[in-house]
């Protein structure tokens, strides 16, 4: 009965036209995810290196790492190639400002919740300055002033309170995770005060900023991995190994880690 | 009262004295170890006089002259070392010193306009050493990158063990990388050695 109650909302579309076919696109996304998670369960057993890398849905992970390959290569290369031409740097770069001034509230929560008052009081900082003489974002002052910019998530909260990282995931379309930081990412979105604003077709608002938040990474990214795809002798493992040291230096803020914590050699 | 806690003091300083002096020397070992070579590395790669060839040669005896090749290939290769036969870690050496340096020069090239500050160094052991650097591109408003260096000096004289760049360990991210690798083909470091020599000449041309 109780599951019944969850998945109702899933199973019955509304009768309004409009509002089903959006209600449409979000229930394929869900169930196509949870398909995708699901998918995992259904794999050959976990090899010992895979097991000793802390990474036992390797097979699902790999195969998903493809599919975001062909996507990355099919869809979102592309349009970033037609970003670049239509938009010069500076557009970019005021759109890469922008993107980012949406997220200092949600970094700003996460700097509390960390104890961080000092990065809490730069992201309130950095808020007031951007948004008013920055033209709603679009130009940095705060930067230019001493108030540099920095990132936070709900996943890195999680590390700072103690919640072990798990396995390691690719999840589809945003790639690298572990369950930490895939409910930090959940956490974020419910955070974020652009998504309690009750506004008509806000679900274009959500998914034009997603779009743009893909294009203006993907643009930043694209020499790194195009560098880490060339290099590798397995990319999988590199992106894997990467990911988990970029998180954990982003969890110290950029401290050095403890030397204790390095291999012997 | 108050002699008593300066003599106290003094005590403790001399008693601490030895100590703090040993760990600030073995800490320099490794800071102007990084500091007098890693710059002359980075003149080599800057150096247009040198035709490609003799930079690559010039980079290669500089860098086999700081960099213990040898541990950092055996640690590449996880538990594999131990089960492979000899020869075939032996190859597996070879091969990976060709492909590091092609490696090293590949990813030392972008910051050749840049300039080595070493701002600190914390000791793991007394023989093992992590330098701080920042790579400080005088051209560009951007903060200066954060490069790591790992110092050991339990062979006699100091080596280079590993190096990081924001954070990311070069040889943590190459040993999984290699672990998976044998790990997907049976065990056969020789189907490592063989992608590896491949990889080397690719990164050479590039």
């Amino acid at each position: 009965m109780r599951l019944q109650g969850v998945w109702t909302p899933l199973l019955r579309p509304g009768k309004n036209p409009r509002k089903r076919r959006v209600f449409d696109v979000k229930r394929g996304l869900i169930l196509g995810f949870c398909a995708a998670l699901l998918a995992g369960c259904a794999t050959t057993p976990p090899s010992p290196e895979a097991l000793t890398a802390n990474d036992p849905y390797e097979a699902t992970n790999r195969a998903t790492l493809k599919r975001n390959a062909l996507v990355d290569k099919y869809v979102v290369i592309p349009t970033v190639a037609v970003y670049f031409i239509l938009v010069p740097e500076g557009g970019r770069r005021g759109v890469h400002n922008f993107l980012g001034n949406l997220s200092l509230p949600t970094i700003f929560v996460n700097d509390m919740l960390q104890g961080e008052t000092k990065r809490a009081a730069q992201s309130l900082g950095r808020l007031a300055i951007n948004s008013t003489l920055g033209l709603g974002g679009f130009f940095d002052p705060a930067a230019k002033v001493g108030i540099p910019g920095h990132g936070e998530d709900f996943g890195q909260t999680l590390a700072v309170w103690g919640v072990d990282e798990g396995p390691y995931l690719v999840l589809p379309f945003f790639g690298p995770s572990n369950p930490r930081d895939a409910a930090g990412l959940a956490t974020d979105a419910l955070i974020d005060p652009t998504n309690q604003i009750p506004f008509k077709q806000h679900i274009w608002w959500a998914a034009g900023r997603e779009y743009f938040t893909l294009l203006d990474l993907r643009a930043q990214t694209y020499q790194t991995v195009q560098t880490i795809q060339r290099n590798s002798i397995d990319y999988y493992a590199s992106l894997r190994n990467l990911y988990r040291q970029l998180r954990q230096e982003q969890i110290r803020n950029g401290k050095s880690e403890k030397p204790a914590d390095l291999p012997d050699f | 009262m108050r002699l008593m806690l300066s003599r106290r003091a003094v005590t403790l300083g001399v008693a601490l004295a030895p100590l703090l002096t040993r760990a600030a020397f073995a800490a320099n070992v490794g800071e102007s170890f990084v500091a007098n070579n890693i710059q002359s590395g980075l003149d080599i790669l800057r150096n247009k006089k040198l035709s490609t060839t003799q930079r690559r040669d010039q980079f290669e005896t500089f860098l086999i002259g700081l960099v213990d090749i040898r541990r950092i290939a055996l640690f590449t290769l996880g538990q594999y070392r131990r089960s492979a036969p000899p020869e075939d870690v032996d190859a597996f050496v070879g091969a990976f010193k060709n492909y590091a340096v092609a490696a090293y020069q590949s990813y030392f090239s972008k910051y050749t306009n840049q300039t080595l500050k070493v701002v600190g160094s914390q000791e793991r052991s007394p023989t093992d050493f992590i330098v701080q650097t920042q790579l400080i591109d005088p051209g560009s408003s951007q903060p200066p990158a954060e490069v790591s260096f790992r110092v050991r000096t339990d062979g006699g004289k100091p080596v280079l063990v590993d190096v990081a760049y924001q954070g990311v360990w070069l040889s943590l991210e190459q040993r999984d990388q290699f672990v998976s690798f044998l790990g997907q083909n049976n065990g056969n470091v020789r189907t490592l050695i063989a992608h590896l020599s491949d990889l080397a000449v690719n990164l050479g041309k590039t």
